[in-house]
């Protein structure tokens, strides 16, 4: 556990003076807010109230698939992420710390992305704060899972620019499909209830868990 | 530190096609100090990496046992207690020395107290640059941070691959020195090395690999000459068999 | 029984075995679809009922057989889990390809003119398994280091396999927008009418039998090409 806390630690810290990530996301998934607004001219204000949901949860995955890219980018350099594999116990710990910095992350710039497309797309996405919240936040544990261990694969490949993208989106599918839907009626001003963040609670538990346990494999030299 | 014997058995390291190790039977015990010695390809750094729980072998078998009895470890047990110097120096560039430190005690389940992290970098000479980002280090420093990063959680055995390439004669001086001295405190310590002057100075056995196998094994205290000169010739020696054998077997 | 432990012999027959019930039942099945009535509404188009469906076979099992491998190999390191884990992806990449060509006119047969996709369950759910099986084969081909690729492979296997029962759930639960509405379902396999029982059937075994022969061709023809396993004279084989 204080091994997961420490990777936290390292990454956020790693992070904050450096920035890349958070910044890297961030204009990236902007610059896709603003494609929207060109690739959409003639909308009807309705229209974007119903597909807000999607857009946002599209742009939101894309800019994760960027973000993950980058997870095990600090152990890249000077091949620390030997250091990693050699820190004894479970390695399930050190996917978590990882995974969790990541999720803090994702989580940062969904917020920052929401908010700037309520102001461009004049969009009120203070209906059902609380539920759009926690539905992002419960994705996230699954995106930040299964993106923490896809990068891991992939960062040790020359081709892992291509290679992470090709993994990951097939695995964010149902993530997309549950998020949408929980955000569309959170945003609609229903209550979410149970059953709408079931899916998604079970999505970040399978993927949590099997991801806890496969990282070990994905470790050795 | 527990006291650990590593033993290996027939041991072989496939990658696809390429068999990097090809059948290697060793014991190292608690305490030794032995130099991994061979030409490039010779299957040295494969090796390293079983030994310090890093890979897991193709064939054979390989332990870790506790010499006070006991069961054999296993790898995570093992990593545990290993002190591991790579190619690279495993730093991070964006924490300073004292944090890198601190992050690989963390990674061994310690919290080094902040005496403790400055005896280290004082016994490393890092002191002075102790708050400044590893990325701005210069070879030298770099070299040295990732050797007291390997010593920090205070490790039975010490693993070294090829820590003197690219260091200028003082500093090589000067690791060698450290070595000694890691040594001394009672560590095992495997290196390989590609120059028999440095396995001559620390080591008291030495192993001498050549495609994959175990040519050789040479002590110093059983009277055949462990000076830096033997041993190269030696080693040219093992290398020009193994030649004449894959010639005529081809 | 593990497969080292089976004389070569007994492997040579079984195949040989499948190979001709293979080669036996394909002209039949052949000549039981072409004989089978034709629909009134759709044509011939409607033969496909006993193409597309039994395809399923061999792209589901496909994976189920990749994953199990790949556990294996994680477990215990044999070269053989591994050699049957890039069967199952191969073949089951090739069953899986040939139903979402055949879904097109599936689609167009059961659900009428101008729908030559539609999401349904099966369809979108073969398309998603499509692109697991592309991702795993190029997870395999773009990494480097065999023994890497092969445990890579086994985990993203162990990932895939749970995304099937994952994608379904969801589908199922949110992809209700995703129907198409105002159509008529046409043609079920459930609803078999006269004469389309025994061509059904036909499909149904004689592309299982297909699916498991090339599985387990490709199978030993990797573990004799990647030396994974020898022959020794006296016929037994065993991993090396």
């Amino acid at each position: 556990m204080n091994v997961a806390l420490a990777l936290l630690w390292k990454d956020l810290v790693t992070e904050w003076r450096s920035r890349d990530r958070v910044v890297a996301m961030t204009v990236f998934a902007l610059l896709i807010v603003v494609v929207f607004q060109f690739a959409w001219p003639n909308r009807e204000p309705d229209e974007v109230a119903r597909l807000a949901p999607g857009i946002l949860w599209v742009t939101y995955v894309f800019a994760a698939v960027i973000g993950l890219g980058r997870t095990f980018a600090t152990e890249l350099e000077n091949e620390a992420i030997t250091a990693l594999a050699l820190a004894p116990g479970t390695r399930g710990w050190i996917f978590l710390g990882k995974a969790g910095a990541t999720w803090v992350l994702i989580t940062l710039v969904q917020a920052m992305t929401a908010f700037v497309f309520a102001l461009f797309f004049k969009v009120d996405l203070t209906i059902g704060l609380v539920g759009t919240s926690a539905v992002a936040a419960l994705a996230n544990v699954a995106i930040a899972s299964i993106g923490t261990l896809l990068s891991a694969m992939s960062v040790r490949s020359r081709f892992r620019e291509v290679l992470l993208p090709v993994l990951l989106l097939p695995t964010l599918i149902p993530v997309l499909a549950a998020a949408t839907a929980a955000t569309a009626t959170s945003l609609a001003g229903e209550s979410l209830g149970l059953a709408g963040i079931q899916p998604l609670i079970v999505i970040g538990g399978i993927y949590g868990i099997l991801c806890f346990l496969l990282f070990d494999f994905v470790l050795d030299e | 530190m527990s006291a650990v014997q590593l033993r290996g058995e027939a041991l072989q390291k496939r990658y696809g096609r390429v068999a990097a190790l090809r059948g290697v039977d060793f014991l190292i015990s608690s305490g030794e100090a032995i130099a991994i010695l061979g030409a490039n390809g010779a299957g040295k750094s494969s090796l390293l990496k079983i030994l310090a729980g890093l890979s897991r072998p193709s064939g054979g078998h390989f332990e870790a046992l506790p010499e006070t009895g006991g069961a054999a470890l296993p790898r995570e047990r093992l990593r545990g207690l290993v002190g591991y110097v790579g190619h690279a120096t495993l730093v991070y560039g964006e924490l300073s020395a004292r944090e890198n430190l601190l992050f690989a005690a963390r990674l061994y389940g310690q919290r080094p107290s902040r005496e403790r992290l400055d005896q280290v970098l004082a016994d490393f000479a890092l002191l002075d640059v102790a708050d400044r980002r590893a990325g701005t280090f210069s070879r030298g420093l770099a070299q040295r941070l990732s050797i007291a990063r390997a010593v920090v959680h205070e490790p039975s055995l010490l693993l070294l691959d090829e820590p003197f390439t690219g260091l200028d004669e003082l500093s090589a001086t000067r690791l060698s020195e450290q070595l000694a001295a890691q040594r001394s405190s009672g560590r095992t310590l495997v290196v390989v090395t590609h120059d028999p002057r440095r396995a001559s100075e620390l080591a008291d056995r030495a192993l001498l690999l050549h495609r994959g196998r175990l040519c050789a094994s040479l002590a110093r205290d059983t009277g055949s000459d462990f000076a830096a000169d033997a041993l190269r010739a030696r080693l040219a020696e093992v290398a020009r068999e193994g030649e004449d054998a894959g010639a005529s077997s081809a | 029984m593990t497969p080292s432990n089976i004389p070569q012999n007994r492997i040579d027959q079984v195949m040989r075995l499948l190979g001709w019930l293979v080669v036996a039942l394909l002209p039949v099945y052949g000549w039981a679809v072409a004989q089978a009535p034709t629909d009134s509404v759709q044509g011939v188009m409607q033969k496909i009922l006993y193409v597309h469906p039994p395809l399923a076979y061999g792209a589901y099992l496909g994976f189920v057989a990749t994953a199990i491998a790949g556990i294996l190999f994680l477990w215990r390191g044999h070269e053989l889990h591994d050699q049957l884990a890039i069967a199952g992806a191969e073949v089951g990449t090739l069953f899986c390809t040939l139903m979402l060509i055949t879904g097109p006119i599936w689609a167009r047969g059961a659900w009428g003119p101008g729908n030559w996709w539609v999401w349904d369950a099966r369809l979108t759910l073969t398309l998603l398994l499509w692109f697991v099986y592309v991702a795993y084969l190029l997870l395999r081909s773009f990494t480097e280091g065999d023994e890497r690729a092969a445990r890579f492979a086994s985990v993203y296997g162990v990932l895939g396999i749970a995304l099937i029962p994952l994608n379904y759930w969801i589908i199922d639960l949110v992809g209700g927008a995703m129907h198409p509405d105002n159509l008529e379902f046409e043609q079920e396999g459930s609803s078999l009418g006269e004469g389309m029982g025994m061509p059904f059937l036909l499909g149904n075994l004689t592309l299982f039998l297909v699916f498991v022969y090339l599985l387990m061709l490709r199978w030993r023809v990797g573990m004799l090409r990647d030396g994974a396993v020898e022959e020794p004279p006296d016929g037994t084989l065993t991993p090396s």
